[in-house]
């Protein structure tokens, strides 16, 4: 169930922790969060945003008088909101931050001051779940009838791009409450991660149970993601170590990773958190270039750490002047070997920002998951062509300034975020680039740099080329170029909504406001197959024409090519019947300019 | 899944058949896919569906032994294949079920395109 919610400015805070959160973000709603959320509740009536904010950040504030303070302005869509945030969220809560929404919503009574611990998960609301002894003929176990059972092995999630809590659902607990259900693959002594969920949808607490019964013996140990290992060289001899994807795990919980530095042969044994990931503040002995063998053990196999998982590096071993003048993104996971180690080589590209200035035609989308950037950048292009001209500029030694927009939390305004790249671009064995590139000439010393540069800036500052590469939306990018707020809007068939797509697609073209649309998902592909529109996929939306009394929307494939037949060259540029697009597309996005 | 489909040159050396054909039958269909979890309006977020084994009636043939039907499968991919859908299918040697290549199947390329390739 998504969450959809009324309040604007609500919406626009829960957007900006739902993008952060989904982007691989460590992001959850804790105290401080929450106050935030529930200030934009507590406005109204002649209160501002500011002042609410104020007043339930008063010292010494019970948390009784907060939830007072919420209530009093509190509207009965409002308080729908919260329970969607609660119910449908998708941003992880700490149980004081979902305490204290649950006892604004009235689902809970206040105990205490400002800390007060709650009911997490919903877990409270029925029979907990109890799964039999072993797993020898699957899982089961009981449960409050009606339940469906979720589940995921997160022995071999960090094999894949698996969050802890992308589970399937195994089974469903019959009128005595029993269910037998189960996961493939799941071999002796693998972490199963479970949860239930009640016929209202809601979700109770996490059990996790290590799997017996199976075989004699474990013989699977602990997967390790050698992507995700960061390296940073730090002060005094220490190289700092993160989880680079902090929403996803390195390993599986408890799983110990030994380190040995291959320069110093030092060796250090960490155990991963119970979210699979390195403990706060984790450092390692060592300097910048030096790599580490990384081995791991789940306590059953490889206890010795004979066998290596993989090896890891500190950036900054290139000798002076051959190496890189900005530290680059990381490749996507789909182009990392094994061992975390590129596919592929990079190559310094040093043509023109611009060849008389950004056109919509300039942008071409590389083999990644991004098709919402390049988009938006063609969008953008089209419609304010000075904003990009703007957000970039070569600073005359090889390298490039590209400033975003980044909305702050606390104020809600907008400030520059200045990220610095050099022309270094990831590229195929016959030359041309991996990612995002210009259409035209792609050779190193003239390919038009504007949008493959802004690409590698909004990875850097998103984390990786990995961040950036699984999905997204273009109202977020329009939002971090021009300051303003994205907006979006449900596209569907039903003649009312047709009206109102339609006059505020004209209404953003008009105005030359970015404006692109993004098509329908997984289950809808049949329907796309040899219309020459593309499932999942964004579109730049150029313009409108109506002609005989038909509405027709033009857009662009940021592919570069491929459209519905009919129109012309295949630039990837259409013409579609309102009708058509009405049918294939779910979202129209756009900022004010 | 809307990642641009893989570069012609890197595919075509894989393909044994090359042939414009129809979708005439859905055979079956595999297991779904694990569904991905995404904000609403979330565009390119990697879902794929189910893989599917279809039969093709073959209009003509562009590269590979000469045949009127074939049946092959659709691997987990992002689109999905019904009755009626045409176009070039690019098909590898498995036995005895082809695999269809491109990410896309038939919209992965347009067939001008596959024809210029194969003749150059």
């Amino acid at each position: 169930m998504p969450v959809r919610i009324s309040d604007s400015r609500l919406s626009s805070l829960y957007a900006t922790l739902q993008t952060n959160h989904a982007r691989g973000g460590n992001e959850q709603i804790d105290d401080a969060k929450v106050v935030q959320l529930l200030a934009a509740v507590a406005d109204g009536a002649g209160v501002s945003f500011d002042k609410a904010l104020g007043q339930l950040k008063a010292p010494g504030l019970s948390r009784a008088e907060q939830v007072g303070i919420v209530q009093k302005n509190m509207s009965a869509s409002e308080k729908k909101d919260l329970v969607q945030i609660l119910d449908a969220g998708t941003v992880p809560m700490t149980p004081s931050a979902r305490a204290f929404i649950e006892a604004v919503v009235g689902r809970a009574t206040v105990s205490g001051g400002g800390s007060a611990g709650g009911t997490t998960g919903g877990g409270a609301a029925y029979g907990p779940l109890k799964i039999s002894a072993d797993q020898k003929n699957g899982i089961s176990g009981t449960v409050a009838p009606g339940s469906t059972i979720e589940a995921i092995n997160i022995t071999t999630a960090p094999g894949g791009r698996l969050h802890m809590d992308d589970t399937m659902v195994i089974a469903k607990a019959d009128n005595a409450g029993k269910f037998l259900g189960s996961l493939p693959d799941v071999k002796e002594g693998d972490l199963i991660r479970l949860r239930a969920r009640d016929a209202s949808g809601k979700p109770g607490d996490w059990v996790t149970i290590r799997a017996t019964g199976i075989s004699a013996s474990d013989t699977r140990n602990a997967v390790v993601a050698m992507q995700r290992i960061g390296l940073t060289a730090g002060t005094a001899g220490k190289v700092n170590v993160e989880n680079i994807n902090s929403s996803r795990q390195v390993s599986e919980p408890g799983a110990k990773l030994q380190f040995t530095n291959t320069r110093t042969n030092e060796k250090k044994v960490v155990t991963l958190n119970d979210q699979g990931s390195f403990p706060e503040g984790f450092t390692l002995n060592g300097q910048a270039g030096d790599t580490f063998s990384v081995s791991a053990t789940d306590g059953k196999n490889n206890t010795a750490f004979s066998t290596e998982a993989g090896r890891v590096s500190v950036p900054g071993s290139a000798p002076a002047g051959t190496g890189d003048l900005v530290k680059d993104p990381a490749l996507h996971k789909d182009e990392l070997n094994a061992d975390g180690t590129p596919r592929f080589s990079k190559k310094t590209f040093k043509g023109p920002l611009f060849n008389n200035g950004p056109t919509f035609d300039d942008v071409k989308q590389g083999q990644i998951g991004d098709c919402y950037f390049p988009s938006a950048m063609a969008a953008l292009a089209k419609s304010d062509p000075d904003a990009i001209q703007k957000m970039i500029k070569s600073n005359g030694d090889g390298t490039y300034t590209v400033t975003f927009k980044e909305q702050d939390y606390a104020t809600g305004r907008f400030k520059d975020v200045a990220v610095k790249v050099d022309g270094d671009l990831y590229v195929r064995s016959y030359g041309g680039p991996l990612y995002g590139s210009s259409n035209g000439d792609t050779s190193p010393d003239r390919m038009e740099m504007w949008f493959p540069l802004i690409e590698k800036a909004y990875a850097t500052w998103q984390g990786s080329y990995d961040t950036i590469g699984n999905g997204g939306m273009s109202s977020d990018v329009f939002e971090h170029v021009l300051g303003k707020p994205g907006r979006d809007m449900t596209v569907s068939t039903s003649s009312s909504t047709q009206d109102r797509v339609w006059s505020q697609l004209k209404k953003a073209v008009d105005n030359k406001w970015p404006v692109s649309a993004g098509t329908h998902g997984e289950s809808q592909e049949a329907l796309y197959t040899n219309s020459g529109v593309y499932a999942d996929h964004s579109y730049s939306v150029l313009g409108y024409e109506e002609r005989n009394g038909e509405r027709y929307v033009q857009l662009r494939n940021p592919w570069g090519e491929s459209e519905p037949s009919g129109n012309g060259a295949n630039d990837g540029v259409f013409l579609l019947k309102m009708a058509d697009f009405s049918k294939l597309y779910q979202t129209l996005m756009w900022a004010e300019g | 899944m809307a990642i641009p489909p893989e570069p012609l040159a890197e595919i075509l050396p894989h393909a044994t058949w090359v042939v414009e054909a129809e979708v005439a039958e859905v055979l079956a269909s595999g297991p779904e896919a694990p569904k991905l979890s995404a904000p609403p309006g979330w565009t390119d977020t990697g879902q794929k569906v189910a893989s599917q084994r279809v039969r093709l009636k073959v209009l003509r043939v562009l590269r590979g032994k000469d045949v009127q039907e074939l049946v092959v499968d659709k691997p987990v991919a992002g689109y999905a294949l019904r009755t009626g859908n045409k176009g070039p299918f690019l098909l590898d040697g498995s036995q005895p079920h082809p695999v269809i290549l491109g990410r896309y199947g038939p919209d992965s390329y347009a067939l001008a395109k596959l024809e210029s390739a194969l003749k150059g």
